[in-house]
């Protein structure tokens, strides 16, 4: 199955099986492995890439489906050497333990910025519901894409 | 094979300097341990503590963690230690370090070492001439055994308060590797075959379909141990599920149980007999999982009288001998590299997914990474133990406890059970089980027994479990004695540094009574490793019964602070994991097997449930040895949350989790 991918603006031609999955493209196929593997069934958020701006869980989709699309994952959140806003602030806050959930997280707060530049905690708790944290982040995460936002 | 001779629990070899910190050519100080990075930020701490020594700006520290092949030995990251012990090791070192540099440019320069200067990586003469680490170490790199008293009593301020990790960098861009990310030529995808519990054992195996799924390279058995080595993920996975496997159940318990007795003084029937009054309680726990969201993974790449091994291990040199005993191979050709780890709080001890790795990889001659589901994290997986205490205070007339009796029956704490001592019981499954108070005549009696699934080690071992029966019941013993539950704490506390964070944490919390109906206020303490907490947790309990964490604040003495703002993430991350655990966290088993297959089946905390604010305040003096910081403040937790939803609502919650709800309920529309 010939699959055109866009990602991170640059474009992907691969052979792909029948029924592949966009987090197993991205990982296998491609070796870009900030996208994690979590669950498998799109209720983690470690799976997390921006499709056309939209928040979704590479796990559960497939990668024919979103042929063309615009595709971004964390490895292309900075510009070169500068840091997306909300990748300056998660570092400037300490967000993070383990750092597993981290990527996913940030796809969501990015996405979160781009349509409600100025959202309330309430807003980024509901945006980020989709993610898991063990280590227990969540407060630093909050902080963290509040500032983002200022 | 015959294993290395190794020290035991807790004993250590005496330090060697060429084995802690090496001066690289490049002018950065390598700094060497045996523990692991797993979030909790150890590596920013020791890079601190060597920096500070060395008078080096921390870009010019280098932390090398658990490598086998070139850090000194370590048992194993866990028991919040890694800054108490193997902290004070590397100040010790690099102390000596700077105490030889000095010594070395002392002699060079002609200048008396007391008049010598060290900072940026050189040693200065107060003339200005300086020969920098470099050149002090060229012809003859730092050597010799580490005296323990080389730093001396530290009385520097403590250092600057501010977040900073050394991995955030490669966290936030995602350069960060955890062991599924690792790819070495040649490499193909392992799955293995999972009995139905714990306790069965394979009856009968047809593996005729599994081979014609395309993408297979081999089927491996060993005994019970059945795996599938292909081409891709998904076909190893196919192939598995694709086995038609009839297991056994084997009655065999894992190990008879054992009893202990922690504390047993003289005296304990005649103070309960003589008492004005007697309290009673029993708590239960239930099993929960260790759920990271990284499930267990692992590289191995075996080969004749070698191997190498990528994995998210607490235990790397454990992990080693395990390997070297079963493979044939001696430990110094195998080396392990620990990996980043994604949320392992015990179960990194375990090492599974990197020994069934190894195996697979021995049989192909090829590197092989295994990657857990979901569903083999949730369903094989080692879990936490559950607890059924039965608590008994004998009180005075004055309401104060003169008499102690605290029953509990929970299940291994460490792996290996057969092979588990009384001592080590003690250490894992009985912490923290003899309270921190004067309680006049105490008993403290465990039984530890095989639980009817698989259990090891989980954040804070015993601990989280018996503080909460503790000090749920202190706070029922307060209650009906009419005192106020801060105050009846004090009474019986002898501790200086106990009761000081539990004055700290009243004052910081305003603490007073409940006012508005449906909300509450609980505090609970304890002493763990050295290190002292106190919390107090605000809850709102909403129409149902469903109680919602609002707010905490904790004070915490460690004494010494290595990274203030890493200590600060430590407690925050320990509350809100043990809110978590408290909340929400009940295992689902049927007939001995775990049912839980997704996140569905196992909520935890989201970020809607996370508290409004963690407030934590440190009150450990800079000149006391620091004690740990990754488990404590995830041990009073679930009891100060219990407490404050009997403030709230006049009603006694004596089991977990407290917002039970059936399975699925709560994402069923996820």
């Amino acid at each position: 199955m010939r699959t055109r991918l866009l990602i991170n603006g640059r474009e992907r031609a691969m052979e792909l099986r029948e029924g592949t999955s966009l987090l197993v493209a991205l990982r296998e196929d491609l070796g870009l492995t900030a996208t994690r593997y979590g669950c498998g069934h799109g209720v983690c958020g470690a799976c997390f890439v921006l499709v056309d701006g939209v928040p979704t869980a590479a796990c559960v989709t497939a990668a024919d489906q979103v042929d063309g699309k615009s595709i971004v994952t964390v490895e292309g959140l900075a510009n070169g050497d500068e840091l997306h806003p909300v990748q300056r602030a998660f570092l400037d806050e300490d967000a993070m333990q383990c750092g597993y959930c981290t990527g996913g997280m940030m796809i969501s707060a990015v996405a979160l910025l781009a349509r409600e530049p100025h959202p309330s905690e309430d807003d980024v708790r509901k945006a980020l519901d989709a993610h898991l944290c063990r280590c227990g982040v969540y407060g630093r995460a909050i902080r963290a894409i509040l500032k983002a936002a200022r | 094979m015959k294993r290395p001779q190794q020290p035991r629990w807790g004993e250590r070899p005496p330090d060697r300097l060429e084995q802690r910190i090496v001066v690289a050519r490049d002018g950065c100080v390598t700094a060497r341990s045996g523990k692991v990075e797993y979030g909790q930020g150890i590596r920013t701490g020791f890079a601190h503590i060597v920096a500070e020594e060395l008078n080096l700006p921390m870009t010019r520290v280098r932390i090398e963690l658990g490598e086998t092949a070139s850090v000194p030995w370590d048992m194993g990251t866990f028991g919040s230690m890694s800054t108490a012990v193997d902290g004070a090791s590397l100040r010790n070192a690099a102390a000596f370090a700077r105490k030889q540099l000095v010594a070395r440019a002392g002699d060079r320069l002609q200048v008396a070492a007391d008049a010598l200067a060290v900072r940026d990586g050189s040693v200065f003469a107060p003339d200005g001439r300086s020969l920098s680490f470099v050149e002090l170490t060229a012809e003859e790199p730092l050597a010799g055994e580490v005296p323990d008293d080389a730093a001396g009593a530290v009385r520097r301020p403590p250092q600057d308060d501010r977040p900073e990790r050394l991995e955030g960098l490669a966290i936030v861009t995602g350069a960060a590797r955890y062991p599924a990310d690792v790819r070495i030529a040649g490499m193909l995808y392992g799955h293995v075959l999972r009995p139905p519990s714990h306790r069965a054992a394979l009856h009968a195996l047809d593996t005729s379909v599994a081979e014609t799924i395309s993408g297979v390279v081999s089927l491996v058995r060993d005994g019970d141990f059945v795996g599938v080595v292909a081409e891709r993920n998904d076909q190893a996975m196919a192939a598995v599920a694709a086995l038609d496997a009839r297991w056994v159940s084997h009655a065999a318990a894992d190990g008879e149980p054992m009893d202990l007795a922690l504390r047993r003084d003289r005296g304990v029937k005649t103070a309960f007999a003589g008492a004005a009054w007697r309290v009673s309680a029993r708590y239960h726990m239930p099993h929960i999982a260790h759920a990271p969201i990284g499930p267990s993974a692992a590289v191995a790449d075996v080969g004749d009288g070698r191997a190498e091994v990528y994995a998210a291990t607490q235990r790397p040199f454990g992990l080693r001998d395990e390997l070297a005993e079963l493979l044939g191979i001696i430990p110094d050709r195998i080396a392990v590299h620990p990996q980043m780890m994604g949320g392992m709080y015990g179960r990194g001890n375990m090492n599974d997914a990197a020994i069934e790795a190894a195996r697979l990889s021995r049989a192909v001659k090829r590197p092989v990474l295994v990657q857990w589901t979901r569903e083999e994290e949730f369903r094989s997986g080692p879990d936490r133990p559950t607890l059924d205490a039965d608590v008994e205070a004998a009180l005075s007339g004055e309401g104060t406890i003169v008499g102690w009796r605290y029953r509990g029956r929970t299940n291994p704490h460490s792996y290996g059970w057969g092979g588990g001592s009384p001592q080590v019981a003690e250490m894992t499954a009985g912490r923290n089980m003899v309270p921190p108070y004067e309680l006049g005549r105490m008993e403290a009696l465990l039984r530890v027994e095989p639980g009817l699934i698989a259990t090891g080690s989980f954040r804070s071992l015993g601990a989280a479990l018996h503080v909460f029966a503790i000090e749920s019941f202190m706070d029922e013993v307060a209650a009906a004695a009419s005192a106020d539950t801060i105050a009846f704490r004090l009474k019986h506390i002898v501790d200086p540094r106990l009761a000081r964070v539990v004055e700290t944490v009243r004052a910081m919390s305003g603490w007073r009574a409940s006012t508005v109906a449906g909300r509450g206020r609980g505090v609970a303490c304890t002493i763990y490793h050295g290190t002292y907490v106190a919390e107090v947790a605000e809850v709102s309990v909403g129409d149902g019964g469903r109680v919602r964490l609002e707010r905490v604040w904790c004070a915490v003495d460690a004494g010494r602070l290595a990274h203030p703002d890493g200590a600060r993430n430590q407690i925050e991350g320990g509350v809100q994991q043990a809110a978590s655990w408290t909340l929400l966290e009940e295992l689902p088993i049927e007939n001995g097997e775990v049912i839980a297959a997704t996140w569905r089946d196992y909520p935890i905390a989201r970020f809607t449930d996370a508290p409004r604010s963690i407030d934590v305040a440190f009150t450990g003096e800079p000149d006391v040895p620091s004690t740990g910081i990754g488990e404590p403040g995830s041990v009073p937790t679930a009891a100060a949350i219990a407490n404050a939803a009997f403030a709230a609502t006049g009603v006694r919650r004596r089991e977990l989790p407290l917002n039970r709800s059936p399975i699925g309920r709560r994402n069923a529309t996820a």
